[in-house]
């Protein structure tokens, strides 16, 4: 109770820079925060300093929708997801800090047998990995979300849904701050409105990490820069199998509980949930063309909310609160990249796309692991390079290019 | 109270009006707003705040807080204030678990400020872990403002206009109005707009003037959604005048969010427009010339002031609102206390600066004027009157961290929130606002983001220059999803032959965009028709693309993976369509119909993407070859079955003899009088026959060959025979056997590809691809059970596949199908496992080839 | 509806009615991998100007250039035929 009437600091701020590191992670997102945490935590390595352009969380993190689930398509990814799911379970004590994650499920409803077929290869693949997930009736998908518009006189009539209880949402901003001050607690310096303008290379290694603040030496660096990321890697001569392309989302004001899941409709290119304080969070899949430029389309909100009104009628006079977009990271085949790179010192991890939120915890514990042990964890060896060069893709662009 | 009639008032003395407010009726005018009416009728709190439950009640009275928020004939959240009186209206008052006089949730108020600190549920219900799902949802019963679903929605209008304007002009105050007459004057085509009822009435010379409307945002291109009443005007302009004014700003201190504290144009507002008295004793703090101008009105309106100060150039003095039942009673001036039931107070004005900022303008803090100006204005975008900040300041002075003096009243954050958050590290404006929520509520940060960046700028030391605003972002004003999103508007595209297939009893399904003939009824018969009988299907969704000119052969050789140069004259060939990294986009065929001509047909929804692709190619290249997309223009049909040929000899004057008309072969002739192009393919796996016509004919050549089949039984085929009858041939569909990574080798397509002819889609990719060899392959089997589309295909118990399609054979009855298999066990008779769901695995074999007549006799013969 | 793209056979025109084509002119590949496979994957993805092609699909249906600065979306001027000018 203490604790809860006067917290302390959360991190500390107005740290000088040094001149050396052992690890310099460029890019203060949950990725980057969750490397630097388990670095410390896991491995010991707390002569960390954590680089951010912005103020921490300023990217992805920050503006995602928060849904956290492992229903993937491949046995690859849904593992993976599922790995970073159990962590997130027990993030809140872990952290000392809640992050508000409740399970109440993600629904994806099938308007076409075709969704239908994609539901049920998602169900018996995550069922063989023991994830909860499976193919439902539109009776239950009725009973669940009684205010859905179910009737079979609208364009797309609901067929059924693929069912996923164990997927939940949180707030995103406590995971962001709950692994800052878990580093920070540790050791790890946070460096705020820092940006790193350049990197100098000798051989086969990053030599310099320059920034306004001063250059800096570093025995391994990490990016961790989402949807920066190729900016970053074009510092030391390297391209990437990605594009930045704007995901918008919108919030509505609070109203009382009508939704407990997550609804997803691939069909109507939208989701949407119900925060714990009331809001409706709808959004949609990425602008169709590459850009860093975050300011929010009008098409975007109008189809969304025209979606939107269409499954759920009640809604029509629920007014739109606040939009906002952020960038995201898109690889060919909708899985991250994490891999080493020529650079023996140089790591990247991007390609989180409009997903990569509720991976942090597993990205955090097997990249920490990669920079102390210099070993590849099974479940992010799906994810390196060499999938470009074999032609072999990790294919998630059925379950993560519409529902996040 | 209302005042005797006055010069300038808005409402209508002589219509009135009714409404009915938690159930009580309520008298209006016309011409006052559901807020004004209830304010006259002596209303004072109209609702309770998000998180404390406090009492709040008109403050601004122009739409720019929170304080009026209520439900309007099922329509939550509405601002009672701005929203005009129809009559009829159900208003009830919303976020109250009693009535709003007692709200039992208000002792959240009492007991809870204090303990419930900004960032308190970060660190409450951690453990133990299985409490938190209870509080979760506790805290969403406790939350949220607006019920849905209770009433049904009103029918209501919700269209859009697309408009341009030569000149927009936002805001249709004293510069807003001189604005649009300065350019209506040099010729232009001006529209006004603002959001006020007040102003529906105003006319200009030549310009139109769109009141009450709201513009909700300055998009990209400079598209304006202005919203007036449930018609949305998309506006492009092109020229923006931005002249949004000013808002005024709250003073803080202590108990500064109570019913009776209201900023100097709350009084105008009330007193001019609507001609109420809005108090009886009144206390005027203000810090321009808005605060004797309150004075004046409110004495006007006898309204007895007891005491006005002007806050500029003093000494800022300590400010405390007491309360009796909920409402002001005192106010507390420096240890003075003055009983009084109205506040006027306000530390100056703000600009409005949010639509010039989202059009990109940058934004700098003014330190002597103690504001947000906007500083660098955009290409085609201007800025009139108090929004470029002249003229409006606003005091530095913001008193006291008091735990009851609301810097944001829309999320109940108090000074002390803020002062507290900065202790813990959160020092930057927009991480501060996300920890504390400040500015995130209705008012849009109307009325707190400039305090919030002064609080923080104070207990962090650093200049509010250097924090900074946080983004502003669209929508201006809340905005109801109906109303945004306009008309249910979900266009299907139908055939020529939609008709015709209507009245043979069609059942449609959606094939992308297209409404297609799932069935006529009884899509068993459909197969067996086309086995034994005759049977006709509308394939007009075909895409048709017409390639022609000297290098039409070396471009189809260069799109194609198979070789398109040795095709003959009159004969027609399979083809797939790739992408560059030799991933299948699309199949369908390519018909020779002249040397240097080609009708190309495509899947249904692949059109549009070849068409692009080959546009681009030919481009690239500088070809000379014209790519003509020819869908819509023709029609077509298949005809297949034993009887096929006997039904299109009565209607063509084509030759069908096997020997004059082969397999693959192409004619020109006519069919029922139309001129038409036929070809005999045989997709369906029995004798078959595609015709293309023109789509004027559509119906006719339909009617025709239904008439000329009627002996032979012909059936109309749906989208379910097809898919069960090319199933039998092992024939994929793109889109349904393919996914993004299927490539022609992992088909089985591999020999159809010409290695040898040089560059080609895909080429690169799928030679390095073939070097190495497929991991997967798609197969046909037979299994005992019928699966689901989609389900697992199991090897040694883990996944490595998945079926595409299966059905159960009107021809063997055994169950056939499509899969993916690991390419190691990809020859026939291999075994493998279906996951049937709930542990149940049932068994199935590799199948290569047709599953019904596999040396293809029948489409031969 | 988001920024204007000035075709040159149509006018300005709100990008909706276009179909993105790519950038043209990536850096030459192959520091990461093999060329084939930054040839095939790999892109530069510039946050700047860069020239692209874009498919006037509810209009003129021709592809056109333009330069857009990624960062700003702002397009400084269109081009016929599909190659950088
Ligand atoms: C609207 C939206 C909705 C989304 N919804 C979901 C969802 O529901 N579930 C989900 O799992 N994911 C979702 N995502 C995706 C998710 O937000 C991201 O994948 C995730 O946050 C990536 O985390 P990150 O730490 O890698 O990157 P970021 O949070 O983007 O962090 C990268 C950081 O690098 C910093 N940086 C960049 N360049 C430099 C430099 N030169 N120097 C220093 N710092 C630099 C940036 O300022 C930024 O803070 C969504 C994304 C968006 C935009
Ligand atoms: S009183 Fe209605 S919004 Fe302020
Ligand atoms: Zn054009």
């Amino acid at each position: 109770m203490k604790d809860l009437l006067r917290p302390g600091r959360m991190w500390r701020t107005g740290l000088p820079l040094k001149k050396r590191y052992d690890v310099v992670i460029i890019g203060g997102g949950v990725q980057g925060l969750a490397t630097a945490y388990y670095l410390a935590k896991n491995h010991g390595i707390t002569d960390v300093a954590v680089l951010e352009k912005s103020y921490i969380g300023s990217g992805g993190s920050g503006r995602n929708t928060a849904i956290v689930r492992s229903n993937y398509r491949t046995p690859e990814g849904a593992s993976f997801y599922q790995a970073s799911l159990d962590l997130y379970d027990d993030l809140s004590a872990e952290l000392d800090f809640n992050i508000m994650l409740t399970k109440r499920g993600v629904l994806s409803l099938a308007h076409s047998e075709r969704a239908l077929a994609t539901a049920t290869e998602r169900a018996s693949v995550n069922q063989k990995l023991g994830i909860d997930s499976r193919v439902i009736g539109l009776d239950e998908v009725r009973r669940r979300v009684p205010a859905l518009n179910t009737s079979r006189d609208v364009t797309w009539p609901i067929l059924g849904a693929l069912i996923h209880p164990g997927g939940a949402i949180l707030r995103h901003d406590a995971v962001v701050w709950g692994y800052a001050r878990g580093a920070d607690r540790r050791g790890v310096e946070i460096h705020p409105f820092t940006e790193v303008t350049g990197l100098d290379t000798s051989g086969d290694r990053v030599t310099k990490i320059r920034t306004p603040r001063g250059d800096i030496e570093a025995g391994t660096v990490l990016s961790a820069t989402a949807g920066w990321s190729s900016g970053i890697c074009k510092m030391v001569g390297l391209r990437l199998p990605m594009k930045t392309y704007v995901l918008q989302a919108f919030v509505t004001e609070p109203i009382r509980p009508l939704l407990v899941e997550t609804v997803v409709s691939t069909q109507m290119r939208l989701y949407v949930h119900q925060t714990t304080r009331g809001e409706l969070v709808a959004g949609a899949e990425a602008e169709p063309y590459p850009t860093y430029q975050g300011r929010s389309t009008l098409t975007f909100i109008e189809s969304i909310s025209r979606y939107l009104v269409e499954l759920f009628p009640a809604i029509r006079d629920v007014s739109i609160l606040r939009t906002w977009s952020g960038l995201c990271d898109v690889t060919p085949d909708y899985s991250p990249i994490i891999d080493r790179t020529p650079l023996a010192n140089f790591i990247v991890s991007a390609g989180w796309g409009t997903y990569g939120f509720k991976a942090a915890p597993i990205v955090g514990v097997t990249l920490s692991k990669l920079i102390a042990t210099n070993q590849v964890d099974p479940l992010i060896k799906p994810f390196g390079l060499h999938r470009f060069t074999d032609d072999r893709f990790i294919s998630e662009a059925a379950s993560a290019a519409m529902s996040h | 109270m209302r005042l005797p009639r006055r010069d300038g008032e808005t409402i209508d003395r002589d219509d009135r009006r009714t409404f009915t407010f938690d159930g009580k009726e309520v008298q209006a005018y016309a011409g006052d707003t559901i807020g004004s009416a209830l304010y006259a009728n002596g209303q004072r709190i109209f609702t309770r705040s998000f998180k404390y439950h406090r009492p709040r009640g008109l403050s601004c009275a122009a739409g720019n807080c929170a304080g009026c928020l209520m439900e309007v004939d099922g329509e939550p959240s509405v601002k009672a204030c701005t929203r005009t009186v129809q009559g009829g209206e159900v208003v009830r008052s919303q976020t109250i678990s009693g009535s709003l006089e007692r709200d039992p949730m208000r002792v959240v108020d009492h007991v809870a400020g204090p303990v419930t600190p900004v960032g308190f549920y970060y660190r409450l219900g951690i453990r133990p872990k299985a409490a938190w799902p209870h509080i979760e949802r506790m805290l969403r019963r406790m939350t949220g403002l607006g019920r849905v679903g209770e009433a049904p929605p009103k029918p209501h209008r919700a269209d859009v206009e697309h408009r341009t304007a030569g000149v927009l002009v936002i805001g249709a105050g004293r510069s807003g109005q001189e604005a649009a007459a300065r350019y209506a004057a040099e010729g232009r085509q001006v529209i006004l707009v603002d959001e006020r009822a007040e102003y529906a009435s105003l006319a200009i010379d030549g310009v139109e003037v769109i009141a009450p409307g709201t513009a909700l945002g300055v998009y990209e291109g400079r598209l304006v959604p202005v919203h007036a009443d449930g018609l949305m005007h998309r506006i492009r302009a092109e020229k923006i005048v931005v002249a949004t004014g000013s808002i005024d700003q709250p003073l803080l201190f202590e108990g500064n969010d109570l019913p009776g504290v209201m900023t100097p144009s709350a009084v105008r507002r009330l007193v001019g427009l609507w001609s109420i008295r809005p108090g009886t004793r009144a206390v005027v703090l203000a810090a321009d010339e808005a605060g004797d101008e309150a004075a004046r009105l409110l004495r006007e309106a006898g309204t007895q002031v007891v005491e006005t100060i002007d806050l500029r150039g003093v000494r800022p003095p300590k400010v405390k609102a007491a309360a009796r039942h909920g409402l002001l009673a005192a106010v507390e001036i420096d240890g003075r206390k003055i009983d009084c039931d109205l506040l006027v107070a306000s530390a100056g004005r703000q600009p409005a600066y949010s639509l010039l900022a989202q059009s990109g303008c940058s934004v700098r803090f003014d330190a002597e004027k103690g504001i947000f100006a906007p500083d660098q204005l955009v290409d085609g975008v201007e800025a009139a009157g108090s929004v470029t900040g002249e003229g409006a300041a606003v005091l530095a002075a913001a008193e006291g961290a008091g735990k009851r003096t609301f810097v944001c009243p829309c999320e109940d954050v108090t000074a002390k929130d803020l002062v507290r958050a900065v202790g813990e590290g959160f020092e930057d404006i927009e991480i501060a606002k996300r920890y504390t929520t400040v500015t995130m509520g209705p008012c849009q940060g109307r009325l707190c983001h400039l305090h919030s960046v002064r609080a923080l700028a104070r207990a962090t030391g650093v200049g509010e220059a250097a924090l900074g605003t946080t983004t502003a972002r669209p929508p201006w004003q809340p905005t109801p999803l109906g109303d945004v999103g306009g008309r249910k508007l979900n266009p299907g595209k139908r055939t020529a032959l939609h008709d015709a297939n209507r009245r043979a009893g069609a059942q449609y399904v959606w094939t992308g965009v297209w409404r297609r003939p799932d069935h006529y009824g009884d899509a068993a018969a459909e197969i067996k028709a086309v086995h034994e009988g005759v049977g006709l299907m509308d394939v007009s969704t075909l895409g048709k693309l017409y390639v022609s000119g000297p290098d039409a052969e070396a471009f189809l050789d260069g799109v194609f993976p198979n070789r398109i140069s040795t095709l003959k004259v009159d004969r027609v060939r399979y083809g797939i369509f790739n992408t560059d990294s030799g991933r299948i986009i699309d199949d369908g065929t390519i018909i020779r119909v002249g040397e240097r001509d080609f009708l190309v047909t495509t899947s249904s929804g692949g059109v549009d993407q070849v068409y692009e692709a080959f546009l681009l190619w030919v481009a690239e290249r500088k070809l000379a070859v014209d790519v003509v997309n020819v869908s819509g223009a023709l029609s077509a049909v298949s005809l297949s079955g034993p009887k096929a040929r006997e039904v299109l000899s009565r209607v063509t004057d084509v030759d069908v003899a096997n020997e004059a008309f082969k397999f693959l072969d192409v004619r020109q002739g006519a069919v029922a009088g139309a001129s038409a192009l036929l070809m005999r393919i045989g997709f369906l796996g029995e004798l078959g026959y595609e015709i293309h016509f023109p789509s004027t004919a559509a119906e006719h050549v339909w009617e025709a060959l239904m008439k000329a089949g009627a002996e032979f039984g012909i059936l109309p085929l749906g989208v379910e025979a097809l898919k069960a009858l090319r199933l039998e041939k092992g024939h994929i569909i793109v889109g349904i056997d393919t996914d993004s990574e299927t490539t022609m080798l992992e088909c089985g397509m591999g020999p159809m590809i010409a290695w040898d002819k040089g560059e080609f889609v895909g080429n690169e990719a799928l030679g390095r691809m073939n070097e190495r060899g497929a991991d997967r392959a798609l197969v046909g089997f037979t299994a005992d059970d019928l699966p689901n589309e989609g389900t697992a295909v199991l090897v040694g118990g883990e996944v490595g596949g998945r079926v595409t399609s299966a059905r159960r054979s009107a021809v063997s009855g055994q169950v056939i199908g499509l899969a993916y298999v690991p390419a190691a066990i990809g020859s026939e008779g291999s075994a493998f496992e279906l996951d049937l769901g709930e542990g149940r695995r049932g068994g199935a074999k590799v199948h290569i080839g047709a599953f019904y007549d596999p040396d293809g006799e029948r489409m031969r013969g | 509806m988001s920024f204007l793209i000035p075709c040159p056979h149509c006018g300005n025109r709100p990008q909706p009615e276009f179909a993105y084509g790519g950038n043209i002119g990536d850096d030459p590949p192959g520091s990461m991998l093999d060329v084939l496979s930054e040839d095939l994957y790999f892109n530069d993805n510039t946050a700047g100007e860069q020239f692209e092609r874009w498919f006037h699909r509810f209009g003129c249906e021709r592809w056109i250039v333009i330069r857009r600065d990624t960062r700003t979306n702002q397009v400084s001027e269109g081009w016929e035929g599909v190659d950088a000018p």
